[in-house]
């Protein structure tokens, strides 16, 4: 039985696919709940998401069922099937996605019936199932592209050598997961690849999401979502994938690349160059950046309070490159025992000398980082473990000066942020971090 | 009267009523302001549905809005993880307005979530609120913690009231709970009353003898002097009902007018503490900003302490301010020295705005959002010389309908709608091409998408009440008027997401019976 949790930094499955098509191009997501669920959700991801505002097709433009008593107690199918019926005469999308909140999925409407009985469609229609009791965002993540990519995008034979597929980042939850991805991309394309993000504004439905399918290689920025999905369409597409973490920073960018490297086999030269290249212009703005941190001798005991996916990435590169103390990293998310698991392994191999700690509530962090930073009790000499510094959500700002710590909120909620093309992956992201860091520190 | 004996019930129920069957709503029509009142009436209004709809708010939302407000207090959300999520985004409002009053409390609301599971759907979630319930308690020690019942628990039927029961009596905050499925209503005013409902069922209304004042000693002779002061000032004590769309230059305002005319004033019930609501009934008259806002706590008030209330409209624009004021200084016989207060603030307001206002002439605006604010801003800027071309209100309620009857006078064939569609306003738009949008917060997007200006039709952070906030209205129109140009850039490059087809049809083409 799942605990009860303190300010859950995720929102239910149903938020999840609102996230995606939030970001998604051509996608709409017809409703079945109540009509606040759609509306109070992408509220909560907006907002979390660095502000990150809403799509052509998310937010208030979202067709939403409305369901109300009398569908609560009689079922909600002929409302449906009318919603959708006239969603497709208002709404101009590529794909219609019928996703499920609790009440729905509590009053057994046979939803798959009704988007079934939706005659002649003049744009396809699939449905998912995304109740708020089932799962939380992330996994919400994971049930809408799964639906998408491993149940309705054609299986193509043919496939380009070149062509490559990104998951594991999430809109929003990954509130710099734009600017990320598009990081990524620009380094892949060095490489000589061809690349789907999906969530970047140069995508679009007809040639990303229809034409994921030639991609000859998945690879899965994240060590536990995402997983699901690349693991179907291996099965369904026929397609490998390469899991590793999103790389932030010189050193990890280079691992990633040579990784890449190797599954899709690019000639070492053409990976050794690029990296030289990116790292001769990186080190050149990293060196000046030096200047300031050395001499104003910022070094930092810290703490990381994140989701999976940028616990090791962030807590490495404090560690690696900037030559701090990662002394806590802190992930938030709702893990089942599997996912648990791969965590504790991605994080032992990524050893950066830091203790992992799974916790989803902001008081209870708090309290553990109180621990380890006792105030003076007239003692002359007494460890507080400072000066701190926490990357956190924009909650944990409230934590660091208790403890009397800087912070940088960088994680979801996001609300005190706006996030446009900002992103911490590859060499561009990680000097973004530095200036992030350090002005925070001149301000 | 067989009404109300039922009315006066709802405060027994542990359930609060939804609007929908306590008045007459709609959330669904268009005509012009001169039918509306009578369609609700009628009940021709009453009946519309749509077939097609797009996904807003509910309930839930404004109950959020209004309780994370309350000083000391913990919200726990009964329901699965996913609701309540958009307090992440709330809890800065939140914390803003604490800091804005200068509150004793100025941290940002805390939250729980009961986090129902799926075997918590099937088995019941009672045992686990109880418990978020008692955690909550000894974790942050509140003064209050607010239970927020969704969709699911009442679905399946937990008992919240006998977990609040419970827990009132294992627990040292007061503990009361909000009952808002988002099913149960379309129509998010039903929020008010659950807010109150809470606040009627659970929360102490009642000063305690040597916490908040010492009893009198009857061997005093001071005691009857201190009784005579005390009931004098009661006697000239208002409380002013705030709402969430009501920021803190608005209260101030209107506390500064009230206090012009020698009253006390206190504020209730957002932001208040749990010290405050045991002076709420303290106090000889309670006085609403909004008819569609309070009238389930004022009649409450009303038949429990025998306090008389008012209802008068939102005091936006002379006039209406005008309407407000006199409306509470009869009452405590200062009806002469309300006009004179009025007569005199519209001299000054008159000397700033005209200069500004002749900019205005013939300028086409349209207005959308809270059906009493909507109404309210189109008659005040009416009289200023803009053309109002259209208004949508997005749900209506028979409190309403005094309002809508001086909107059906002023601007009779103005049409009007009570919708909150996206769908229908971007359509009624492209249409109607106004010069200037005033809107509801969260709206913005789509009038700039289309290269229209549009200001605030209400903003917690800025002015609108009273004289000084008409002025700062008017200012704010004509910055919006004369510098359009981000809208201007982003019109030709955004994309919005409806079919030609359905900008060929009536922007009310789904409407049905």
């Amino acid at each position: 039985m799942a605990c009860f949790i303190e300010r859950p930094r995720t929102t239910c499955a149903l938020g999840g696919a609102i996230a995606v098509i939030n970001a998604l191009p051509g996608v709409t997501l017809v409703n079945h709940t109540a009509i606040g669920c759609g509306g109070n959700l992408s509220g909560a991801i907006t907002g979390g998401g660095g502000n990150m505002g809403d799509g052509i097709y998310s937010g208030s433009s979202m067709p939403s069922s409305a369901i109300g008593e009398k569908e609560v107690v009689f079922g909600g199918v002929d409302r449906l099937k009318e919603e959708i019926t006239t969603a497709l005469e208002v709404i101009d999308a590529e794909l219609f996605v019928v996703a499920t909140g609790c009440m729905t999925e509590m009053i057994g409407d046979d939803v798959e019936a009704a988007v079934r009985a939706v005659e002649n469609p003049r744009k396809p229609i699939i449905n998912i199932s995304t109740p708020s009791f089932k799962g939380d965002a992330y996994y919400g993540y994971e049930v809408i592209l799964d639906a998408i990519f491993n149940k309705f995008v054609p299986v193509s034979e043919e496939k380009d050598p070149k062509l490559v597929n990104l998951f594991g980042v999430i809109p929003g939850f990954d509130p710099f997961f734009r600017g990320d991805l598009s990081e990524i991309k620009r380094l892949l394309e060095k490489l000589g690849l061809k690349v789907n993000t999906f969530f970047t504004p140069d995508q679009t439905f007809e040639k990303n999401v229809l034409g994921a399918a030639k991609a000859s290689y998945n690879i899965l920025l994240s060590p536990v979502w995402g997983t699901t999905v690349v693991k179907n369409f291996e099965d369904v597409h026929g397609t490998p994938y390469y899991q590793t973490n999103l790389p932030v920073g010189a050193i990890q960018t280079a691992e990633f690349l040579r990784g890449v490297a190797e599954k899709l086999e690019i000639p070492s030269e053409l990976v050794e160059k690029v990296i030289a290249e990116e790292e001769e212009v990186y080190y050149s703005d990293f060196i000046r950046a030096a200047d300031t941190i050395t001499n104003r001798q910022w070094y930092f005991y810290s703490a990381t309070v994140t989701n999976s996916n940028y616990a090791i990435p962030i807590g490495r590169f404090l560690y690696e490159e900037l030559g701090w103390h990662q002394e806590d990293t802190f992930v938030t998310d709702i893990l089942k025992p599997v996912k648990k698991r791969a965590l504790t392994k991605a994080f032992e191999e990524a050893n950066f000398a830091s203790k992992l700690t799974l916790d989803t509530d902001t008081q209870r962090i708090s309290r553990t980082l109180n621990k380890t930073r006792p105030r003076n009790r007239g003692q002359r000499y007494w460890d507080n473990n400072t000066p701190f510094f926490i990357l956190g959500s924009s909650l944990d700002r409230a934590t660091a000066a208790e403890v009397g710590g800087q912070a940088l909120p960088i994680s979801f909620p996001l609300s005190s942020r706006l996030i446009t093309t900002h992103a911490y992956a590859g060499y561009k992201g990680a000097l973004l971090l530095v200036e992030d860091i350090f002005s925070t520190l001149l301000g | 009267m067989a009404e109300t004996t039922e009315k006066s019930n709802y405060y027994a129920q542990a359930m609060p009523p939804v609007r929908d069957t306590r008045l007459q709503i709609a959330d669904t029509f268009s005509g012009c302001a001169c039918e509306m009142s009578k369609c609700l009436e009628g009940g021709c209004a009453l009946r519309k549905n749509r077939s097609f709809w797009q996904t807003n708010a509910c309930q839930m939302s404004l109950t959020l809005m209004m309780c994370s407000t309350v000083q000391n207090s913990v919200v726990v959300m009964h329901g699965p993880i996913g609701c309540g999520t958009q307090l992440h985004g709330l809890s800065a409002n939140a914390q803003k307005g604490k800091v804005n009053r200068n509150l004793p409390d100025q941290k940002a609301p805390v939250w729980l979530s009961s986090n129902l599971g799926e075997t918590d759907v099937i088995n019941g979630g009672e045992k686990k609120l109880q418990e978020t319930i008692e955690y909550a308690d000894r974790t942050y020690r509140p003064e209050i913690i607010f239970v927020v019942a969704t969709c699911a628990p009442n679905i399946i039927g937990d008992d919240v009231e006998k977990v609040v029961d419970i827990t009132n009596k294992t627990c040292a905050a007061q503990v009361t709970a909000l009952h808002c499925p988002g099913f149960r209503s379309r129509v998010v005013a039903s929020a008010y009353d659950s807010f109150y409902h809470s606040l009627i069922r659970h929360i102490n209304f009642k000063a305690i003898p040597y916490k908040d004042y010492v009893p009198d000693n009857p061997q005093d002779p001071a005691a009857q002097l201190g009784e005579e002061v005390f009931k004098y000032k009661i006697a000239h004590t208002v409380n002013l009902f705030n709402a969430t769309s009501i920021g803190y230059q608005d209260e101030q305002e209107m506390v500064r007018l009230l206090t012009a005319l020698g009253l006390n004033v206190r504020i209730y019930a957002e932001y208040s503490s749990a010290d405050d609501f045991r002076f709420l009934p303290l106090a000889a008259l309670n006085v609403s900003l909004c008819n569609m806002h309070d009238d389930y706590m004022l009649k409450f008030l009303e038949k429990e302490y025998n306090m008389p209330y008012i209802i008068e409209g939102m005091p936006i624009g002379p006039e209406q301010t005008r309407k407000w004021l006199v409306a509470i200084g009869k009452f405590f016989g200062l009806e002469k020295e309300a006009n004179l207060l009025a007569d005199y603030e519209e001299k000054k307001l008159e000397e700033a705005v005209d200069e500004i206002k002749d900019s205005f002439a013939g300028k086409r605006v349209f207005l959308g959002g809270g059906s009493v604010r909507v109404a309210a801003e189109a008659i005040a800027l009416k009289k200023i010389g803009l053309d109002v071309i259209g208004i949508r209100g997005y749900n209506i309620d028979s409190n309403a309908n005094p309002v809508f009857d001086d909107l059906g006078e002023e601007l009779p064939d103005v049409p009007l709608s009570v919708s909150n569609q996206a769908y229908e306003f971007v359509n009624q738009l492209t249409k109607l091409k106004p010069d200037l949008i005033i809107t509801h917060n969260g709206s913005h997007a789509i009038p700039a998408k289309m290269g229209y200006p549009s200001i605030q039709l209400f903003d917690a952070g800025a002015s609108f009440f009273g004289y000084a906030g008409f002025y700062y209205l008017v200012k704010r129109i004509r910055f919006a008027l004369e510098n359009n140009n981000l809208a201007k850039n982003i019109k030709a490059h955004a994309i919005l997401p409806y079919t030609e087809e359905w900008y060929e049809k009536d922007a009310f083409a789904y409407h049905k019976e």
